[in-house]
């Protein structure tokens, strides 16, 4: 069969960096003493100034190892690592987040840090969890503990109860609170029913078993990496004689998304550079509920011998700054007085059709945006649609209409669960059965996928015949028969190239079987390489499916090394693999893309991006035409409400004794949907396309604010 | 504050002098009993259309309707959009209709957290929250096996007694546990707080003690799938507005007018949240039939709320009494039944189930003028019939009705469901054109996930060709209009169905391909199959995705309809939650379920199952066929009510056999009802809990409700109304005594024979 609708992606290109302006020059070349604070709206040109300053410092002569550039979030990384790839400077100069600083730090010095830090094997290498084995963890902790009763008032599925305990940790570390206040300040500031906000208390008990956890097998969250990095690696007078030998000069961009502890450090840390740009947006902090402190990295300004101001925009239209004035104001009122005035070239900024229905509205964007591209030679990578969550309908529907126009589009979701990829449920099946010791059972269906996904031109059909005639399930156990041992006729039907292209990979399998057992990340890394990336095979130049599988194994293997870590007694490997498929199949382990977000986001790949709007800011990258799907949406104005974390009230910013109620909730969330319309519209070039129904996907009606904002402004520009 | 009507309504409707009444209102608190065909939700849709149009709101605000079902959302919006449209403004802003569950889900879904929720929470429908209670009720069992003896008939012999225990004690537990969590949820009493109460309480509760154990294991199996049910929707909506005034006063500021239709059907919770949404001061209409409340057994909801509305001080009081709905014999026999009930009943404790006013016939120049009295037909059919000789009476009468009156609209009501079905098979057998999608989903609900079940079966089964045939028919499925097309169709479902090797057609070699060796089809039939050939192939390359996915894929193409779109983004929804919630489910088990949706009636929250809801009108020439209950707000030309016999339709005499009270329960305990009293008693509602009273009181629920059901019934006719009934299954049943009683009332309208 044909292999499984695949993106159409046009060629990679790296656009070259627009020439510096005047003012962005002065910054870029300022002296190499120099301490600069830069700051501006979104579109003045200030990350190009900051690369302009990288460039400038290499050209200078400077070491490119003792550059560092600092950034909250390694999606924030596209402009610097492009310029540096052009330069084939990419791996000299280090580009970090704090948690990448603080892993590095801990590693090097963990011998000097480890008891004092309260590790109990001090003797033995840390091991960093990923979010996902972070996730492993937690859930066999507290797992146990949810039977017993605890979070009997909270309704929230396993996973996202987890993540939560986790949240509230690494608020902890971030913001600098002790991870014993976290109950405490939720409980001031929420309200709550006695029983709900007994399961505060509950989240303190799971964090404070989970941390004793990680300190007994040196197991190192992202919590406990940056806390240990502040109070135990970053006062060693060693550790910072290293940092200020090691790293001459700071480049901190999008200061406005970092953390507090991320600003403390920055601020300890600025003295000791020879020269350093701090680059703040002002109209930042969008990753506000993971930590993100804009008013802190404002404060920084202080701690900078200058402060520069780009204003205007580079990017966006002069009418596009009063289209987001007037917007604000309808979000913030509702309305707008007749006295404002909308003007031609505002109004001309927006297009817009309402339609009734979901799919009519998706049916005009595929059309809108295929002609853009083909009627008007629009470059793909120009466009994005935005919406404020990218569900699996929702992308499903716009990139097979999109495909059917022939315009190329990728789409990015940063957290996509291993599970829902086909290769991965290809690669477990078979690791499954070659593994009968695991005892996992295999439904017929799922060998049916295998297959079809595992040999090259394997129909559904074809493989339905064969799974009926060579799988054998019995008593839970399953076996596959050889090919050859089936009757003539079948042969004939499944044809003898697929038959053995199937005796192949079934050989395989039953060998890899009698052999020692190899760790799952081992035999998964074998079965691709040896089996499914040859020539009549399905992974065979299918570069998605390949990379799916880099991601599992590497899955697996970083499962592996905590659970022998942390659990020597379970690491059997039978064991192992059994539970990593369980995970997996749970949703537990879920491991996010970030690898292939980082190049999905950065504009190499000429097709039109299909995003979460806030993913798109957080690339932040102009493009010339913006689409904003389910504007009626309330996803545009809510944000993550979890029962169990808070991301305001466990912030710096928060006054203690002050209660979060709905009037709070409320403006808060105007100020995010502001500021997020602002920051889109001065990501656009050109113009934005308005997808508007009147009837969301399952049929109810649509009214949230960003929509009846937007009404009120295009009622104000309808009447002139 | 202007209360002129705006010219889009006076243009275009002439109102009655009751209509003009309530549409005058101005403001403050109202209160409007109708009668059944007086136009109350036209009247009310009037009034939200006028309050948008007038400019009593701010561009944040909305006129808030509520009502009871999802159909009647529809048909108000509609309503509302069509003028506000004719108006030039934009048809959905400015109002919102919800059923009670829609309002509670957009009050919860405003700050989940505050109520412990995950903001992605789910919502399990009934059928999920059977499956949840089946295992908890078996699991109770398990651990409790001889906790319920005591309840048992003692004259059991003991081989019945364990096929007791087997077969019909699981049954009732779950029933007593499904009914008795919904009570203790209106009641507001956690799984927690009713065990504290039971520890503390001086009186042996131990159905409450079952249902405390049961109510508590089903919230943690919800819990941990991230879930609520329907009635947790509603309890943290009001828990929402309590906590957080701040909340409350954003949402009274959002809705300062709040229109409830259907307010006899009111319930406690129902009450509480609009009273504390509309706020002391605020603007509250209620209209509402108290003598149409058919929703009561086994919940809080009572008319009681609205008589009780209608006595409150400072309430303005409306009444709504004409009707042009039925003839004159009709309505007179709806005010007969209300005079008996109320002066004549044999229990003086059911005569407040009718409520007044009589129902008025409008004034003769009324644009919708009742149906003339001298062509109409009441008839009271009083012998004695064998429920097949009922079935058969009705049937010979439509048989000889239906081709004389190709233009009228006729509907067979029964009280129950399966009734209904008999009905419907014995008329297909004599091949009548039925309609019954008012006994189960609706048509294009049905018709819609069939179609993708048959797709997803024929993905499930590839190498059959039977299955593929099926799937071409489904593809070609518009040509059925078309009875020669149709023909050409089957004939290629024929051939496909012949197929000795599918893949031969589907994915051919260069050596073997079915397709080019049908020699004896035409360029258009082969053109045709090779078309059906390309969508197949996409079908099977989306088999890999998820299962929502790959129904939406399918749906892209196999619906043009927008709501057929909608519908299949609904049923994907569904598919995925069933897909989360048995991850050993694959495509054969989702299949089914899909199956099981096309089947039978499942409550979709906040979705339109049908853009206008049920219109008997598009039906003439053929036979509707439902429950009085699914008929509420209906009319027909002509109807045949059935079963109004003393088992559905009781009148608390002693011989009266209830539906449910169980024959092998000691005492003909109901001990549902029984349930509820002790969980009533442990919630502090009651000072002492005495066996048997609460099955006493229920029989007198249910005979005050089954009154009005059957008044429902009555006032669906418009010409004509025929009223049988039947002996039942041992022949021991006699006639509803109410329907005695209306034939004593009316001589002229019995019939020996039932041939009307």
């Amino acid at each position: 069969m044909s292999a499984p609708p695949r993106r159409a992606v046009g060629r990679r290109v790296l656009p070259a960096p627009p020439p510096l302006t005047e003012e962005q020059r002065r910054v870029a070349e300022a002296p190499l003493s120099a301490k600069v604070f830069l700051e501006g709206p979104a579109g003045a040109g200030k990350t190009t100034a900051g690369v302009g300053r990288l460039l400038h410092l290499l050209a200078q002569g400077v070491p490119p190892h003792s550059v560092l550039v600092l950034l909250p979030q390694r999606t924030l990384a596209a402009p610097y690592t492009d310029a540096l790839h052009r330069l084939r400077h990419s791996a000299s100069v280090p580009v970090l987040t704090l948690g990448g600083l603080a892993q590095r730090t801990v590693e090097l010095f963990w011998p000097l840090l480890a008891e004092a830090a309260g590790f109990a094997h001090p003797e033995r290498p840390p091991v960093f969890l990923t979010l996902e084995t972070a996730q492993y963890v937690m859930a066999r902790l507290v797992g146990p503990l949810r039977e017993e009763g605890l979070f009997a008032a909270i309704t929230v599925d396993p996973n996202r109860l987890y993540s939560q305990i986790l949240d509230n940790l690494n608020k902890a570390a971030v913001v600098g609170f002790p991870h014993t206040e976290i109950a405490a300040r939720l409980q001031a500031a929420l309200p709550g029913d006695a029983a709900q906000l007994h399961a505060f208390s509950d989240v303190q008990r799971c964090a404070a078993r989970f941390r004793e956890h990680c300190l007994a097998h040196n197991l190192l969250d992202f919590s406990l990496q940056v806390e240990v990095f502040r109070r135990y690696a970053w006062p060693l007078p060693i550790c910072r004689d290293y940092f200020s030998s090691t790293y001459r000069h700071l480049i901190y961009d999008n200061v406005e998304e970092d953390t507090p502890a991320a600003h403390d450090l920055a601020r300890e840390w600025l003295p000791d550079f020879q020269s350093a740009l701090l680059i703040y947006d002002r109209d930042g902090g969008y990753r506000e509920f993971l930590g993100a402190d804009p008013a802190g990295g404002r404060a920084l300004a202080d701690a900078c011998a200058s402060v520069v101001t780009l204003d205007g925009s580079l990017v966006a239209p002069p009418a596009a700054e009063s289209l987001a004035q007037h917007l604000c104001r309808a979000i913030r009122e509702y309305a707008l007085p007749p006295a404002v005035k909308v003007a031609a070239e505002e109004r001309d900024l927006l297009v817009h059709e309402y339609h009734r229905y979901y799919p009519q509205m998706l049916d005009w964007v595929a059309q809108q945006t295929a002609q853009l591209v083909h009627d008007e030679g629009t470059p793909p990578r120009e466009i994005v649609v935005l919406a404020p969550f990218l569900s699996d309908a929702l992308r499903f529907s716009l990139v097979e209409r999109l495909e059917r126009l022939d315009v190329p589009v990728r789409s990015h979701r940063p957290s996509r669960a291993l599970r829902d990829e086909p290769a991965t449920r290809c690669l477990l099946t078979l690791a499954a059965l070659a593994h009968p010791r695991w005892g996992v059972r295999v439904a017929k269906e799922d060998f049916v996928q295998a297959l079809t996904l595992a040999i090259a031109d394997m129909d559904l059909v074809r493989a339905r015949l064969l799974a009926e005639v060579v799988f054998r399930s019995q008593d839970g156990a399953t076996a596959l028969t050889s090919f050859d041992l089936i009757r003539p006729e079948m042969h004939e039907r499944i044809t003898h190239v697929l038959g053995g292209r199937y005796e192949g990979l079934r050989t395989w399998l039953a060998d890899a079987a009698e052999r020692d057992a190899l760790p799952l990340d081992l035999f998964l890394a074998r079965l691709f390489g040896e089996v499914l990336s040859q020539p009549g095979y399905g992974f065979h130049r299918n570069f998605d499916a390949a990379a799916v599988a880099a991601a599992l194994v590497e899955s697996a293997q970083k499962f592996r090394w905590v659970v022998e870590a942390s659990d020597p007694a379970a690491a059997h490997r039978d064991a192992l693999g059994r539970e990593y498929l369980r995970l997996v199949e749970e949703g537990v382990i879920a491991a996010q893309y970030i690898s292939r977000w980082q190049s999905a986001t950065a504009a190499g790949d000429d097709a039109v991006l299909l995003a979460p709007a806030h993913t798109f800011l957080m690339a932040n990258r102009p493009v010339s035409y913006q689409f904003w799907l389910d504007v009626g949406s309330r996803g545009w104005f809510e944000r993550l409400m979890q029962p169990l974390t808070h991301p305001y009230v466990l912030s710096r910013q928060w006054p203690e004794g002050r209660l979060w109620t709905d009037a709070e909730e409320h403006a808060y969330g105007q100020e995010r949907l502001c500021r997020l319309a602002v920051g889109l519209l001065r990501r656009c070039r050109r113009r934005v396309y308005l997808g508007l129904s009147l009837l969301n996907e399952q049929g109810y009606e649509l009214r949230g604010p960003l929509l009846m904002a937007l009404h009120a402004l295009l009622q104000r520009a309808a009447a002139g | 504050m202007s209360t002129d009507l705006p010219p889009a309504i006076t243009s275009r409707h002439r109102l009655r002098p009751g209509q003009l009444e309530v549409l005058a209102y101005a403001g403050g608190r109202l209160g409007v009993s109708a009668v059944p065909g007086s136009g109350k939700t036209f009247t009310l849709a009037l009034l939200a259309a006028k309050i948008v149009l007038s400019g009593w709101l701010q561009p944040d605000q909305e006129v808030l309707v509520v009502t009871l079902v999802n159909s009647a959302v529809d048909n108000f919006a509609q309503r509302i959009a069509g003028i506000l449209k004719r108006e030039g403004l934009l048809p959905t802003f400015g109002y919102r209709v919800r059923t009670l569950h829609g309002l509670a889900h957009d009050i919860v879904r405003e700050r989940p957290a505050l109520v412990g929720l995950a903001d992605d929470f789910q919502i399990v429908d009934e059928r999920v929250a059977q499956e949840i209670l089946d295992d908890l009720a078996l699991a109770w069992l398990q651990g409790h096996p001889d906790a319920l003896d005591d309840y048992l008939d003692y004259g059991l012999d003991p081989k019945r007694l364990d096929w007791v225990r087997r077969d019909k004690l699981p049954d009732l537990v779950r029933e007593i546990a499904a009914s008795a969590v919904r009570y203790a949820k209106d009641l507001e009493l956690t799984p927690e707080a009713l065990r504290q109460r039971l520890e503390a309480a001086d009186q042996p509760l131990p159905l409450a003690r079952l249902v405390a154990e049961v109510y508590a294991d089903y919230q943690a199996a919800l819990a941990y799938r991230g879930a609520v049910d329907f009635d947790d929707l509603i309890r943290l909506a009001l828990a929402a507005l309590e906590r957080d005034p701040a909340l409350l006063e954003r949402l009274q500021r959002r809705w300062p007018y709040v229109l409830e239709d259907e307010a006899q059907d009111s319930s406690r919770l129902q009450e509480q949240i609009l009273r504390k949404l509309v706020g002391p001061a605020g603007n509250w209409v209620r209209v509402g039939d108290p003598n149409q409340a058919i929703y009561e057994t086994f919940t809080t909801a009572s008319p009681q709320f609205l008589l009780r509305f209608l006595e409150e001080e400072g309430v303005q009081r409306r009444e709504l009494p004409t009707s042009g709905r039925s003839a004159q014999p009709i309505i007179g026999l709806a005010n007969g039944l209300i005079s008996w009930v109320r002066s004549a009943h044999p229990r003086p404790e059911a005569r407040d189930a009718l409520a007044l006013p009589y129902i008025q016939a409008v004034e003769p120049d009324d644009p919708q003028p009742n149906p003339p009295a001298e062509r109409a037909t009441v008839r009271l059919v009083l012998n004695k019939l064998s429920p097949e000789m009922e079935l058969k009476r009705v049937a010979d009468s439509l048989e000889r009705w239906l081709p004389e009156h190709p233009d009228q609209t006729v509907a067979v009501l029964a009280p129950r469901n399966d009734r209904g079905a008999q009905v419907v098979d014995e008329l297909r057998r004599r091949k009548l054109a039925v309609v019954d999608s008012l006994l189960r989903s609706t048509a294009s609900t049905r018709q819609a996930a069939g179609a993708l079940a048959n797709v997803l079966v024929h993905l499930a089964e590839p190498q059959s060709a039977r299955r593929l045939a099926e799937v071409y028919r489904v593809w070609r499925r518009a040509e059925r209009e078309d009875e020669e097309a149709w023909d050409a169709v089957e004939a290629m479902a024929k051939r496909l169905r012949g197929l000795p090797q599918v893949e031969a057609f589907l994915w051919p070699r260069p050596y073997h391909d079915w397709l080019a060796e049908q020699a004896d089809l035409d360029e258009a039939a082969r053109e045709d199959l090779a078309q059906f050939r390309d969508l197949v192939q996409r079908w099977h390359g989306a088999t890999l995705l998820p299962v929502d996915q790959l129904v939406l894929t399918l749906a892209q193409d196999l619906f043009t309809a927008p709501s057929d779109l909608a519908l299949a983004y609904k049923l994907a929804g569904l598919l995925r939650q069933a897909a989360d919630a048995h991850p050993d489910w694959r495509l054969p088990q989702l299949a089914d379920e899909l199956r099981q949706i096309a089947r039978n009636e499942r409550r979709f929250l906040g979705f339109s199952e049908d853009d206008l809801g049920f219109d008997p009108d598009r039906y003439k020439g053929k036979v509707v066929v439902g429950t009085v209950h699914k008929a509420k707000g209906l009319e027909w030309d002509r109807v045949y009510l059935m079963s109004v016999n003393a088992y559905d339709f009781p009148a608390g005499e002693p011989s009266d056999q209830y539906i449910s009270e169980r024959w092998f329960l000691r005492g003909r305990l109901n001990l549902e009802a029984e349930a509820l009293a002790q969980i009533r008693m442990a919630g502090g509602l009651a000072a002492f809990y005495s066996e048997g009273e609460a099955t006493l009181a229920a029989r007198l629920d249910y005979v005050r409700e089954r009154l009005r059901l059957l008044y429902v019934g009555i006032t669906r006719a418009r010409r004509d109304l025929i009223i049988t009934w039947n002996s039942g299954r041992n022949g021991q049943v006699g006639p509803a005594l109410a329907l005695v009683a209306l034939a004593e009332m009316f001589p002229d309208s019995g019939s020996a024979a039932g041939g009307a």
